[in-house]
């Protein structure tokens, strides 16, 4: 909850709001009466500054209320708002209510409890009461919001999966190759007398630091390319929504298969190696 | 011959080929699934649009249809004034409303549309007849599901709730006359069509005459573009949308899917030729001194050249094989997934085979693989003869 008070918010589609549920802006010269407060995306749109007056009417061309814009807020890093090219618009309630002759009617309280038993206490209580109200908790109506981005998340996990198995065998079959180069100086460390389990340490060793190497630079391109995708996708939509987040789990998961694999492979390889014969190794 | 020689030399490491083969295939697959989705979702939302045949919408200015709850008021007159247009040959009203069912237990919400059987283009009948009288309506079998009804029951019908009053509002009873299949239906969403009136009446929409969008048909395509110009420039309430508009305006709002796909072509192109590329190269490394003999025993560079590319090829050739079968499965997954994305048509395939899009995708692939193979080839084809054999027998 955390809100305290009532709030109704209007989408303004960009040009043209739609009839009934819209608000014109007009710039005007004459003195204001009440204050609103409009997002950035339209102040900077419109050109609107503090202390503009501008008037604000429920359809297109008809009469309105001449107000001042009384602040200019940011948009919220909300993902439901996308790809909508949606301003906002904050009345005063009774404002917006006399504006679009909706009388004493509200579309939803916001009711700001002390802790989550207030806020079970605050819904039973409500529920008794039951005036034809449904009370939600704010986290059940985000869960029924966030399911475009669910299912996003669903499809970014599956391309995920698939380019780790690609990146996976890349890997291994890269690991295997080094290993394999290494053939004639396996073959000299037999001859002069180490011992299998030592050259096998030694390899798996070998492919630990470049599977390690190989993860520092991972994840310092994975933070340069978010970075960059965050910088990009934040202007294009206009939003201060993170796109793209490297977490402390992606980095040990990332990190993890790396040395998983490194290793596992690195291990594969060196067994294959000696248990060849040096000579072999060498071609004679 | 060079096919043969480049077979077994992949054939002398099998793990590794494998291993390089397989990669290759994924890369492939991702490129196939990508450039699926890069031009599935539009191709597919076209079809959806022109199933019925309409051509332009209108929509309450501003908006996209039944992209907010605005409606259109003075349908008649805006009828009036389109079948007057040149080239106009259908014009179908549709208003969108929420109704409530109440059943002995609990209460059914769905979506229903109001609109005119005679020229309706928003569903098709599957049993049944349609919705022709006032107290008619059509389901679909998701509708029917949750109600438990059939054909010929008779549902009480609301469009609204009044808390004060503990009472619904709206309330008519309505005749299930026919089963249908509504073509823009998000996946599970059940709904119904109701005459438009009825539905006018229920919401309170009658006095003004409101909808939510008109669909409108045009006799000749090449008509629709100048249609719309006129429309647009006589209505001032509706936005006049063609099918080129809804696509132009989805696209935007689909992008991220497109760059999506871009990015990841890209990559799994990167990735095949990373693959190739290296494997190619470390196979060249190990047979310096048997391409030293080759050429020494009279064996062309240019033949040595087109068996090292040749190499490079069946890797690509292969992978792509794989990665065609792989992708379809592939793009099976990632599709089952998007459908569940909320407010799209669940008829929208975002993974479409086109056939022109993905044979291009996959012969770029090969000529990734067959370009990745050049660089080796060619150190393949200037060996010092003398110093490779010297340093092979040395060393």
């Amino acid at each position: 909850m955390g809100v305290n008070g009532l709030r109704l918010d209007y989408a303004l589609s960009r040009g043209h709001p739609p009839p009934m549920l819209s608000i014109v802006i007009l710039l005007l010269l004459q003195a204001p009466l009440r204050t609103i407060a409009i997002d950035e995306r339209l102040a900077a749109d419109a050109g609107l500054a503090i202390g503009d007056r501008v008037v604000v009417a429920a359809t297109p061309g008809s009469p309105g209320d001449t107000v001042v814009v009384g602040a200019i807020v940011h948009r919220r890093p909300d993902p439901s708002e996308i790809a909508r090219a949606d301003y906002r618009v904050y009345l005063h309630l009774d404002q917006l209510q006399g504006l679009i002759g909706y009388g004493d009617r509200v579309d939803r309280f916001a009711v700001a409890t002390p802790d989550t038993a207030g806020t079970t206490r605050a819904i039973e209580q409500i529920d008794e009461a039951a005036f034809g109200f449904r009370p939600w908790r704010s986290r059940d109506i985000a869960v029924e919001t966030s399911q475009t981005f669910r299912v996003v998340s669903r499809f970014h996990k599956a391309i995920a999966v698939i380019t780790i198995a690609a990146g996976a065998i890349f890997l291994l079959c890269i690991l295997l190759l080094k290993v394999d180069e290494r053939r004639r100086d396996v073959a000299a460390l037999r001859l002069l007398g180490i011992s299998r389990r030592s050259v096998v340490r030694a390899v798996i060793v070998e492919a630990a630091m470049v599977s390690v190497l190989g993860s520092i630079v991972g994840v310092t391109l994975g933070w340069a390319i978010t970075a960059l995708v965050n910088a990009y996708y934040q202007a294009v939509y206009r939003t201060p929504l993170l796109f793209a987040v490297v977490t402390g789990e992606i980095v040990a998961f990332a990190v993890t298969l790396s040395l998983v694999l490194g290793i596992g492979a690195g291990a594969l390889a060196a067994m294959r190696l000696v248990r060849a014969s040096p000579l072999a190794l060498l071609g004679r | 011959m060079r096919w043969t020689l480049a077979v077994a030399s992949l054939a002398r490491h099998r793990t590794r080929s494998a291993l390089a083969v397989a990669g290759v295939a994924i890369a492939a697959a991702l490129l196939l699934d990508m450039t699926m989705l890069s031009s599935g979702m539009r191709e597919s939302f076209r079809a959806l649009l022109l199933r019925r045949g309409f051509q332009i919408r209108l929509a309450p200015r501003g908006t996209l249809p039944f992209d907010t709850e605005a409606t259109i008021p003075g349908a008649a007159d805006i009828m009036g004034r389109l079948r007057t247009i040149t080239g106009v040959s259908v014009v179908s009203p549709v208003l969108g409303a929420a109704i409530h069912i109440p059943l002995a237990d609990r209460t059914i919400t769905s979506f229903a549309v109001g609109n005119d059987a005679r020229v309706q283009g928003d569903y098709e009948l599957v049993t049944g007849r349609d919705a022709d009288s006032a107290g008619d309506m059509v389901a679909n079998a998701e509708f029917l599901r949750a109600t438990q009804r059939g054909l010929g029951d008779t549902l009480r019908v609301a469009t609204g709730y009044d808390p004060q009053l503990r009472a619904f509002s709206g309330e008519r009873r309505l005749v299930i006359r026919g089963e249908a299949r509504f073509f823009y239906l998000s996946a599970g969403q059940s709904a119904v069509a109701i005459p438009l009136a009825t539905l006018q009446a229920m919401t309170g929409a009658a006095p003004q005459d409101r909808v939510s969008l008109f669909m409108v048909k045009v006799g000749n395509d090449s008509l629709v573009e100048p249609v719309r110009r006129s429309i647009q420039r006589s209505e001032s309430l509706v936005d006049a949308i063609s099918t080129a508009d809804a696509l132009s305006r989805v696209d935007a709002r689909l992008r991220y899917f497109r760059q999506l796909g871009a990015i990841l072509a890209t990559v799994s192109l990167a990735i095949g030729f990373a693959l190739v590329t290296t494997l190619v190269s470390v196979s060249v490394n190990e047979r310096i001194g048997e391409i030293a003999v080759m050429r020494a025993i009279g064996v062309s560079r240019q033949h040595v050249i087109q068996q090292i590319v040749v190499e490079g090829a069946v890797i690509g050739l292969s992978g792509a094989v794989l990665g065609l079968a792989l992708g379809q499965v592939t793009a099976r997954w990632l599709n089952s997934i998007l459908a569940h994305f909320p407010g799209l048509p669940a008829a929208i395939d975002f993974f479409l085979f086109q056939g022109r899009a993905v044979w291009t995708a996959l012969a770029l692939f090969l000529v990734i693989s067959i370009v990745a193979g050049l660089y080796p080839a060619w150190r393949a084809g200037s060996l010092p003869i003398a110093r490779a054999l010297r340093e092979e027998a040395v060393g």
